[in-house]
């Protein structure tokens, strides 16, 4: 047995999931690596302006740098409203005006010393962010650079940052949603024609042996090829088996038909009583041959048209009145009363007339075969949405343990050799395949009665 | 350790605060500080210190309800002018030693400045986000008052025409009535009283030409100087001094209510605001009940008790009754200073050298 594999569905959303997961996990990164980036941009032009401020600030006054720190620099720091500022401010001669002496300058010894520059360092044990500013000075009493050196802690930009960050993960985490619902919709219309496909196998019946005609995707063509041309191959098969079927019965039933006549002019000859009883017996056995023979060509009939011939709708009161007329043979030997009682409207059903002509046939050959010594009663009815047809005999019918075998082929030949078995599982097919059924009513006040119910409009008939 | 010290003091800070202590024990030695001690409601458990440049009547309310909520806690106010507190706890930052469990300063560009050098720890407590966001500097430093800024006057002593109503009126009260005022006007000596610094410097920055010609006329008419709002209060009170300017508003309402011939003036083109501030210092023995005591100034009980018997405003900026000048709230001319870096500008030694010798200059020099 194949090892059960996880269904299609299971796959791709897995792989999806898979595959969006991993999305997100590189979109996060990159939204919170470019929220640092963008919170670190923002603070660093405050702390630039902040320490350009500062340097405009400076003035020579009588050849000495003085310096009166501007509010509005501490202003703009202010902007991050709770980290802490350091500050300092050298002379050209490297002395520090006011601040922090201990805050290095970042550039110091530095190949470009007049660019300005910000970047990362720690102070009094804190992580900042220092920006250093140059200005020069060319005045005849002082000339040279001044340094402007601000640090800031990073409180304000880490709240930035996170709260970027955070944005983002919602709008990744949303969009995940989105497309973890758009997955599982995808996928399930994706697959759906596979279901198409599934349920149309599905509900086909045992005996249907038409090509499955689905409309599907390329990507499911290959496996409907397949299956049709299987199906077409199976066809073939059978068709040949009950060709071969019919052509036996059809090539035995002329000799049979040279022996019964042999069978008839020995009769006549003088044959010792002996000899007549085993003449008979021939005659019998002969007789019982050659209804086998017919009964196996209608069968193969049935068959062959129930899957080939279209259905039409078919007058049933009309084509129950040929099937008695050619049921009932002229050389019946005893007087037998046939009645048939039609409603006054045409019963139209639609099937095909030459199996349903079958059927009644041959329900009507089992009752003169079987005893009807004297009548034989055909009633036709609509009940619902069913025509009935109801074959009654004042024969002594069948016993209610035997209405299930004989029904199927083969299933109760009937003791006395008069039946082959096969003629009410001809009927029960025809019956079933007019999206009916054949039925038996015990033999009562009336008589026993044999009910073929048909569907007037079954689904597929409409 | 001693290069610790180096890194974290501004330049400049140790020869002004140096100066600073000279001058403080030449002129100011009445001033040293004193301590009064709260003894516990209950049995003792523990001891708040509190270091404060604030007025002892004025805390003295707000010390014994918060006594009530904690009886068990023994309260010590050692009371400084607003630079030797900062002094005092700079140093002790620097050298890492505790200075007390809160300090409550006037002067919170001072607090400021000791946050920023990381000498203050964070607080916690369910009150504290009741702080306007102008008055809480990273959880750290709170501005728990509303005081605005006033000039005073002696009831009996000013004729109801020369009561100024703005900054300028009052520059050009004393040059037209040089003779009458003529040392007859106080305000205080920026040099030694932080709080004193600070307003100015918000003047200031106000409008430079009002303040240069206050300035100017301050200096002509010979301003009296001292460290403190409740010497100046005293004395025009009782009639030594007529007006007296950039007064804590708080300090002298209650002398109003002392039933003292003061008027009260809230300038109309502007009025500053300050917030009293408190911290609680990084080294505290005690931080879990300085927060308590901070989150307690910040309640709704802490405030009312303010409001009714310390500061007689609330953070709202609703006003006592008897006051002259418009409401500074609803008109929109308060100028609250900002609980916040910006006043480390203020507090940069460079600047401040500069602007005390400005001062110094215009006050002092001109007089005769």
């Amino acid at each position: 047995m194949a090892r059960r594999e996880p269904s299609l569905f299971v796959r791709l959303f897995a792989l999806m999931s898979l595959v969006l997961v991993f999305g997100a996990a590189v979109l996060m990164t990159a939204a919170w690596y470019s929220a640092r980036q963008a919170a670190d941009e923002a603070y660093d032009r405050l702390l630039l302006g902040a320490a350009y401020q500062i340097a405009d600030a400076i003035q020579v006054q009588e050849g000495q740098p003085e310096i009166a720190l501007p509010v509005s620099a501490f202003e703009l720091l202010a902007l991050s409203d709770r980290d802490r500022i350091f500050y300092r401010v050298l002379d050209p001669a490297g002395r520090t005006m006011t601040g922090y002496e201990s805050l290095a300058d970042p550039a110091a010894g530095a190949a470009a010393p007049g660019k300005a520059l910000v970047e990362n360092a720690t102070f009094d044990g804190e992580v900042v962010r220092v920006a250093r500013v140059s200005r020069r000075f060319d005045d005849p009493q002082m000339r040279g650079e001044a340094v402007v050196v601000v640090a800031q802690t990073v409180e304000a930009r880490q709240a930035l940052a996170r709260d970027l960050t955070f944005r983002s993960f919602i709008l990744v985490g949303v969009m995940g949603a989105i497309a973890i619902g758009g997955t599982i919709f995808a996928v399930r219309r994706a697959l759906a024609p596979i279901s198409r496909l599934e349920a149309a196998i599905r509900q086909r019946d045992p005996l249907d042996l038409t090509l499955v005609s689905v409309s599907t995707p390329r990507e499911l063509a290959p496996f409907v090829a397949e299956i049709n041309g299987f199906i077409e191959r199976l066809r073939g098969r059978v068709e040949l088996m009950q060709q071969f079927i019919a052509d036996a019965a059809h090539q035995l039933r002329t000799p049979l038909a040279a022996l019964e006549g042999q069978v008839d002019l020995l009769s006549n000859d003088d044959v010792t009583p002996e000899g007549r009883k085993h003449l008979d017996r021939i005659r019998v056995r002969t007789g019982q041959l050659s209804r086998l023979a017919n009964q196996l060509l209608s069968h193969a009939m049935v068959a062959h048209r129930e899957r080939a011939v279209a259905r039409s709708p078919v007058d049933l009161t009309e084509l129950t009145r040929r099937a008695l007329d050619e049921a009932i043979p002229d050389t019946l030997e005893r007087d037998i009363l046939v009645t048939l009682h039609a409603p006054p409207d045409p019963l139209i059903v639609s099937g095909d007339p030459v199996n349903l002509a079958e059927a009644i046939k041959n329900i009507v050959d089992n009752a003169l075969r079987h005893g009807a010594p004297a009548r034989i009663t055909v009633r036709l009815s609509r009940r619902g949405d069913r025509a009935v047809v109801e074959v009654e005999d004042d024969g002594p019918g069948i016993p209610v343990a035997q209405w299930a075998r004989v029904v199927q082929r083969f299933g109760a030949p009937s003791s006395d050799g008069k039946g082959s078995g096969l003629g009410l599982s001809i009927t029960a097919e025809v019956a079933a395949a007019h999206g009916g059924a054949l039925s038996f009513v015990e033999k009562g006040a009336f008589g026993f009665v044999v009910v073929l119910s048909l569907t007037i409009q079954g689904r597929e008939f409409v | 350790m001693s290069r610790f010290i180096a890194r974290l003091i501004p330049a400049g800070a140790l020869a002004v605060s140096v100066g600073y202590a000279l001058l403080l024990a030449l002129s100011v030695g009445a001033h040293a500080q004193t301590m009064t001690r709260f003894p516990s409601v209950g049995t003792p458990s523990d001891t708040l210190s509190i270091h404060a440049a604030t007025d002892l009547y004025a805390l003295a309310p707000l010390i014994q309800d918060f006594q009530k909520l904690a009886p068990g806690t023994t309260v010590e106010i050692l009371e400084y002018v607003t630079n030797d507190l900062f002094s005092a706890a700079a140093r002790a930052c620097h050298e890492r030693r505790p200075l007390g469990d809160v300090l409550l300063s006037s002067s919170v560009d001072q607090l400021v400045k000791l946050a920023n050098d990381g000498c203050a720890q964070r607080v916690d407590g369910p009150n504290l986000p009741r702080a306007p966001r102008w008055a809480n500097w990273r959880d750290e430093v709170f501005g728990f008052t509303f005081e605005p800024i006033v000039m005073v006057y002696n009831r009996d002593s000013v004729p109801a025409a020369d009561v100024p109503r703005t900054h300028l009126e009052l520059a050009e009260l004393l040059r037209r009535e040089a003779d009458r005022y003529r040392g007859r006007v106080g305000t205080y000596d920026v040099r030694l009283s932080g709080i004193g610094y600070l307003l100015a410097f918000n003047d200031a920055r106000q409008t430079t030409t009002t303040y240069g010609r206050l300035l100017e006329s301050l200096g002509r008419a010979q301003v009296v100087v001292r460290c403190c709002t409740s010497e100046i209060l005293d004395e025009v009170a009782a009639g030594r001094l007529l007006i007296g300017y950039n007064m804590l508003g708080s300090y002298a309402y209650e002398r109003v209510r002392r039933g003292q011939p003061i008027g009260i003036i809230m300038p109309a083109d502007y009025t500053l605001v300050l917030s009293r501030g408190a911290m609680v210092p990084a080294h505290s023995p005690n931080p879990a009940l300085a927060a308590r005591f901070v989150d307690y100034l910040l309640s709704e009980r802490g405030q009312s008790v303010g409001r009714s018997q310390s500061f007689f405003f609330g953070l709202d900026g609703a006003a006592p009754p008897g006051i002259e000048g418009p409401d500074v709230v609803t008109s929109g001319i308060a100028r609250p200073i900002a609980v916040g870096p910006t006043l480390l500008a203020v507090q940069d030694a460079a600047r401040r050298k500069r602007f005390l010798e400005d001062w110094s200059q215009s006050m002092i020099q001109t007089a005769p």
